[in-house]
């Protein structure tokens, strides 16, 4: 899922998965790492592996704030990272990311199943298990019905447009568009899904997919009722099925969780969620800027972006000590890049491509986005460390030549007939001052090296449907190198490389995610990936798209981000969750 | 142009039926004028001072590039040694002041906000001069036509005005700018920017003029000198070029020097809201809307803008309200 | 419509009144139309000058699945690839009468007033401006209470005391507040006040989160009242000071003293009555400009009123939020003005209705 709330919005492109097959087993989400304890020491990372101030105590109010917007509270049509974490309180879907500290966070726990998924032999269909006695907040029981018309009522993307669309592409639809479109109350013509009883439900696909656990646990198979639903206007009041229920839900104002009375943590004996608060407040479209402020004073739990504090913040928490000890330097699997578009000419040019990759800025990339602490690493490669089989690759010695390196750039440009250098344009999104600088800094850059560039800002909420995204308007405004960022849907090569790399995404009506790659060896390499049953074998391909990637120079890696997370005094059984790259919304209470 | 801004009304722009009484009721006779109003204008020691100001600011913005050259640094050129690795903030206390960075350093990139703001000067003044002559062109043509004419066209011209003056002209301004393409009627980049900049500010600031100089000719229309001029079979170019135009010389000369400062606050305004010249070219309300963000861990950013705005504006003011004076000594 | 007073005989018959008052409202109708005309054209022609086809607007209400023909319908059915002047007709017809809007699987009403479908958001703009309103209000008022009191007070005391230092203090203060942009001014105050000194909430504090409690409120917007107050000040006691000058020449005032009237009468019955006419027609202006959005003081603090909205959308290409911002405060504007015309004739006694 999106980390970034404000990517989400328009990166979502439709996944068509090709050619998948099998890929042996739901060994994804074997590897769940040991957990590393806690501690009651307020120290600098503190709540990165292991829980802070660990705590069994019921009770108070915990108070978060959203400085932007949400996309949607509804969970068949949200996108946002934030969202994700923070809707398991008031939803349980098939399967959940695990409530724990350290890589367990990064595993899947059986929610509303029994089990994980049961894979047929080509693991083109889906067995899951419903446990018995698991209660919506108005008391009617939870049945299969209610997971297979979440299902439904998500396909339709014109009256749901926000949530991701793996169901769409991955089950076997027939030509089914959903309930609203179709009007029959038994979904008779939804056979991609099926519910042979009150507690089974299978999924059938187009195609095989070993990893489909992960799609399990999108909040898309968090279940409604058809009776309740109301299309658009459910986000006004989802129905609850976890741990607490809206009391208050107003648009652009907040959002006010408080306990569900018919949640049963007998029911729930898996997943670690604490459900700690009697009531979770969260005011939405607040001040970023005063979000910070309240949260260093204490009047504030929690930032529920989960992006970390306004650069303008840092200075505060890292330049004293006893602030610092309440902050954390979360990772994230998210990559700020640069997209080197190869249809703009001379970039079609490997060579004049390599030119870009040399010249660039990597240390003002990262000072752009906060620093080491707070806007993350110097990417050397395109993958996320936390992917699991991530391996680094510096090829261009971007850690030794921080700042560029003008006479390999230079030597590039030879080799492209373009010894002068070229003039092109960078495209970034108007309303985020980290991307404004990190395109100020790689002007400089290429200026060093004769590759003189005009800066072009566009709003984001168009940048990648009707601009930067959008093959011919990139080409004909000549957008040669485009300032973009992506977190993994869900932590493995799948779930972050398809939709930055796989060309056969590229629509050219816009909308795109991937911007700049247009290989077919890369695309080769996926889908001999997604046959490639052996875990290691099939990491080692991921591997190889990255060094694809690299070696062709599509995409310049700028920053692994992190984020620079600040937990106030009162906030108890605190750690950041693998899974999100941000504070665990389950687990936390208040003192 | 009656407050296009919450910043700049009344005062600066005030309009015809007030402050400006004097000049637009008994308009100023053309030829004892000049010197007269020297000698007024000469003993008026704020607005001199002000006019100093004035022409060393527009100094320093033609010579832009040779004051950097000499004391300062490119304007785009990042010092990465002088901020902070991990916070961003300059290394040294007050926001990066020294004996090499006069005004401080941008905080993340270190560029010398002495140069910047130097440089800044430059596009500042110039579209606030261009602006305003759209204006008094637009404002002058229509307000004589109005004036002279009457009737039918004079009520067309006056509820134009009146359609102008209800326009959110700021809102307006900005969902302009902000939605024009990269590239249109032959120019691109910050060519273009400033073109349509001028544009808009000139265009929506002409009704003030306007109004002035139509009240202007209907006064000067009834006088004794243009009746003879009438009476003697003069034509009506004659009339309007050579008795008229002379007469509405220095209400012109006033009002412009006074809507000069508006449109610098206008275009910092723009650039604050994020739609006015593109960076890296510096411009004063762009350098402001960098350091609202600042204003708690590096409050000294916002200075060097701010107070080149404010005394720029200050500067432009003063010399025009002198000019007022010396022109109209009633209005004192 | 702002033009200045005419001077003449004072009105006679209530008549004239009336029908003064209904002559003046059918010409702020045709105006309120002309600028929705205006503006609806330009709004309609600059997206295609930045290059956009109705396709392109479509595609925001298409959900991410749609194809090229998915968009080009709802395009179509959107009505956008329809001429200018069939669009416009739909949008006034949405105004007065409410409108539906087709935009796939359900078909939403938008009631009257309607303003259209905001791109980003997929609701209505009406009852989004309705939401922001009490912001903008509680601001504009605030402050316009402040400026009225002290700008019309500094300006009578420096005319009186004309030449003085009281004077010349004030009017060199007043310069220098006309001066001065709100974003610097409030900048500086922000973090004077509310970072160093800690006395006012920070920037971005919603006044209208106090709940019932008048008093945070009024401390939440504190801090924007002054500043905002402070910069209209200084222009009001600059047009009062002159206005003062000129009223306490004229014959009539004489003619006052002469009846040996107090020089305080004479000051507040006569002078100052006749100096207010101005900075009336000038105050309604104002404040109809600031109730359409006060943009550059709620984009200062962070105050989220409908100038702020109306920015952020403008950001984001939320054309239909602009346009609604855009009449709404073109509508502030004539309304002030036509209430401002009729007040002439309580304040100046000279104005004739006409």
């Amino acid at each position: 899922m999106k980390r970034n709330r404000m990517i989400s919005a328009v990166a979502a492109g439709s996944a068509l998965l090709m050619g998948l097959a099998a890929c042996g087993g739901s060994s994804n989400d074997a590897d769940s790492g040991s957990s590393g304890g806690s501690t009651t020491t307020a120290a600098y990372n503190a709540a990165i592996g292991k829980v802070f101030n660990p705590s069994d105590k019921k009770g108070g109010t915990l108070k978060l704030a959203n400085s932007g917007d949400w996309d949607s509270v509804d969970p068949g049509d949200t996108y946002y990272g934030f969202s994700w974490n923070f809707l398991r309180n008031y939803g349980r879907s098939l399967l959940v990311f695990k409530s724990a500290p350290g890589a367990e966070g990064n595993s899947l726990a059986p929610d509303l199943a029994e089990g994980l998924g049961t894979p047929s032999n080509d693991a083109k269909t889906w067995t899951y298990k419903l446990r018995k006695g698991i209660k919506f907040e108005d008391g009617t029981e939870i049945k299969s019905k209610d997971v297979k018309y979440a299902v439904a009522r998500q396909l339709d993307k014109e009256t749901l447009p926000n949530g991701p669309t793996y169901l769409n592409d991955l089950l076997d639809l027939q030509g089914y568009e959903g309930p609203y479109k179709d009007n029959d109350p038994t979904m008779a013509k939804f056979t991609a899904v099926e519910t042979p009883d009150d507690y089974t439900i299978v999924f059938k696909l187009s195609k095989s997919f070993s990893a489909f656990d992960y799609i399990a646990a999108l909040p898309a198979t968090v279940p409604v009722p058809a009776a309740k639903d109301t299309g658009t206007k459910y986000k006004e009041h989802p129905v609850s099925s976890g741990p607490y229920k809206f009391e208050v839900n107003e648009v652009d104002k907040r959002v006010v969780l408080v306990r569900n009375d018919q949640y049963d943590p007998a029911t729930d004996p898996a997943s670690g969620r604490k459900a700690l608060p009697d009531r979770i407040e969260v005011e939405l479209k607040a001040n970023a800027a005063d979000v910070d402020n309240r949260l260093l004073d204490g009047t504030l739990d929690v930032d529920i972006a989960g992006t970390g504090v306004q650069t303008e913040t840092q200075p505060k928490i890292l330049n004293d000590p006893e602030q610092k000890n309440r902050a954390d330097s979360a990772p994230n699997a998210r990559l700020w890049y640069s997209g080197i578009n190869s249809d703009v000419a001379p970039l079609d040019n490997v060579h004049c491509r390599k030119a870009i990759m040399y010249a660039a800025d990597h240390a003002g990339y990262q000072r752009s986005y906060g620093g080491a602490e707070a806007g993350g690493d110097i990417a050397t490669n395109i993958m996320p460390p936390q992917i699991p089989g991530f391996q680094k690759n510096d090829q261009y010695g971007f850690e030794t030549d921080k700042s560029g390196n003008v006479e390999k750039a230079k030597q590039e440009l030879q080799q492209c007939g373009k010894a002068d250098g070229f003039t092109t344009n960078i495209a970034y999104r108007a309303e985020r001052p980290k991307e404004k600088n990190t395109a100020e800094a790689l002007q400089q850059a290429f200026n060093k090296v004769g590759i003189k560039t005009e800066l072009k800002g566009f709003p984001q909420g168009d940048y990648s449907k009707l601009y930067a995204g959008k093959p011919d308007y990139a080409k004909a405004n000549n957008l040669g190198v485009i300032i973009y960022g992506w977190g993994a849907d869900w932590n493995d090569g799948f779930g972050f490389l398809q939709q930055i790399v796989d060309s056969r995404t590229i629509r050219p009506g816009g909308g795109n995610t991937n911007i700049a790659v247009k290989d077919p060896q890369v695309d080769q390499l996926l889908d001999k990936a997604l046959t490639t049953t052996d875990k290691t074998a099939r990491e080692s391909l991921w591997n190889d798209i990255d060094k694809r990637v690299m070696d062709q120079a599509y995409i310049l890696p700028g920053v692994w981000a992190k984020g620079l997370m600040y937990r106030p005094e009162r906030l108890t059984n605190v750690f950041v969750s693998e899974a999100y790259g941000m504070y665990d919304y389950t687990a936390m209470g208040v003192q | 142009m009656t407050a296009p801004l919450e910043v700049t009304e009344s005062a600066a722009t005030a309009p015809p039926e007030a402050a400006l009484a004097g000049v637009s009721r008994k308009a100023i006779q053309g030829r004892s004028l000049g010197q007269i109003a020297w000698m007024r204008l000469k003993r008026d020691k704020v607005a001199m001072a002000g006019g100093v100001v004035v022409v060393f600011l527009v100094v320093v913005a033609v010579f832009a590039p040779l004051i950097i050259k000499w004391w300062g640094y490119p304007y785009d050129e990042f010092h990465y040694d002088l901020v902070d690795d991990s916070t961003g903030l300059p290394l040294h206390g007050w926001g990066g002041m020294s004996w090499d960075h006069w005004f401080g350093v941008e905080p993340i990139n270190g560029r010398d906000l002495f140069s910047r703001v130097v440089y800044g000067a430059q596009f500042s003044l110039l579209i606030a001069f261009l602006a305003t002559l759209v204006s008094v062109v637009i404002g002058v043509v229509m307000g004589v036509i109005a004036g002279y004419f009457g009737g039918w066209v004079d009520t067309a011209i006056s509820r134009l005005m009146d359609i102008f003056l209800a326009f959110p002209l700021l809102l307006f301004a900005i969902a302009l700018v902000g939605v024009m393409p990269n590239d249109a009627f032959g120019l691109s980049g910050n060519s273009l920017r400033v073109g349509v900049i001028v544009f808009i500010i000139g265009f929506f600031g002409w009704p003030y003029i306007g109004r002035i100089i139509r009240g202007q000719v209907l006064s000067l229309r009834e006088r004794e000198f243009i009746d003879a001029a009438r009476s003697l079979g003069a034509r009506r170019p004659y009339i309007l070029f050579r008795e008229l135009l002379p007469n509405l010389m220095a209400p012109i000369l006033v009002y412009s020097t006074l809507l000069i400062p508006t449109n610098i606050l206008f275009e910092a305004a723009l650039s604050f809201l994020g739609v006015g010249i593109q960076r890296p070219v510096p411009s004063w309300g762009d350098m402001l809307q960098d350091a609202a963000k600042w204003y708690q861990t590096d409050t000294q950013y916002m200075l060097p803008s701010g107070l080149a705005i404010f005394i720029t504006v200050f500067a432009f003011n003063l010399f025009g309200d002198g000019l007022r004076d010396a022109l109209d000594p009633r209005a004192r | 419509m702002t033009g200045g007073p005419d001077r003449g005989p004072p009105v006679t018959f209530a008549a004239d009144v009336v029908t003064y008052i209904i002559r003046r409202l059918i010409a702020a109708v045709i105006l309120l139309f002309v600028v929705s005309a205006v503006t609806f054209a330009i709004f309609f022609l600059v997206p295609r000058i930045a290059g956009f086809t109705a396709d392109d607007l479509a595609s925001r209400y298409t959900g991410k699945t749609a194809g090229a023909e998915q968009t080009h319908e709802m395009a179509v059915k959107l009505g956008f690839t329809d001429p200018m002047y069939e669009q416009y007709g739909r949008f006034v017809k949405g105004l007065v009468a409410g409108r539906d809007f087709d935009t796939g699987p359900s078909v939403e009403h938008c009631p009257a007033p309607c303003f259209g479908y905001s791109f980003i958001k997929q609701v209505p703009v009406w009852p989004e401006i309705v939401g922001r309103m009490p912001v903008t209000l509680s601001l504009a008022l605030g402050a316009a209470i402040i400026w009225l009191g002290f700008g019309i007070g500094t300006g009578v005391i420096s005319a009186l005391r004309r030449g003085t230092f009281f004077d010349r203090a004030s009017m060199g203060i007043a310069l220098a507040g006309v001066s001065l942009p709100i974003f610097f001014t409030g900048l500086l105050a922000l973090s004077v006040f509310s970072y160093a000194l800690d006395v006012t909430p920070p920037g971005g504090t919603d006044p209208t989160e106090s709940g019932n409690n008048p008093l945070e409120w009024a401390h939440a917007l504190l801090l924007p009242w002054i500043t905002l107050a402070f910069l209209y000040s200084a222009g009001y006691a600059r047009l009062t000071r002159a206005g003062m000058l000129e009223t306490m020449n004229e014959d009539f005032i004489r003619t006052a003293r002469a009846k040996g009237l107090t020089e305080r009468r004479v000051v507040t019955k006569h002078g100052l009555r006749s100096a207010l006419t101005p900075i009336v027609t000038i105050f309604g202006l104002d404040l109809g400009l600031l109730l359409g959005g006060a943009i550059l003081t709620e984009k200062t603090f962070g105050l989220p009123g409908i100038g702020k909205w109306a920015v952020d959308s403008i950001q984001n290409n939320d054309l239909p939020v602009v346009l609604g911002v855009t009449m709404v405060g073109a509508f502030f504007v004539v309304i002030a003005n036509l209430v401002v015309d009729l007040m002439y004739a309580v304040i100046d006694p000279r104005v004739r209705l006409g």
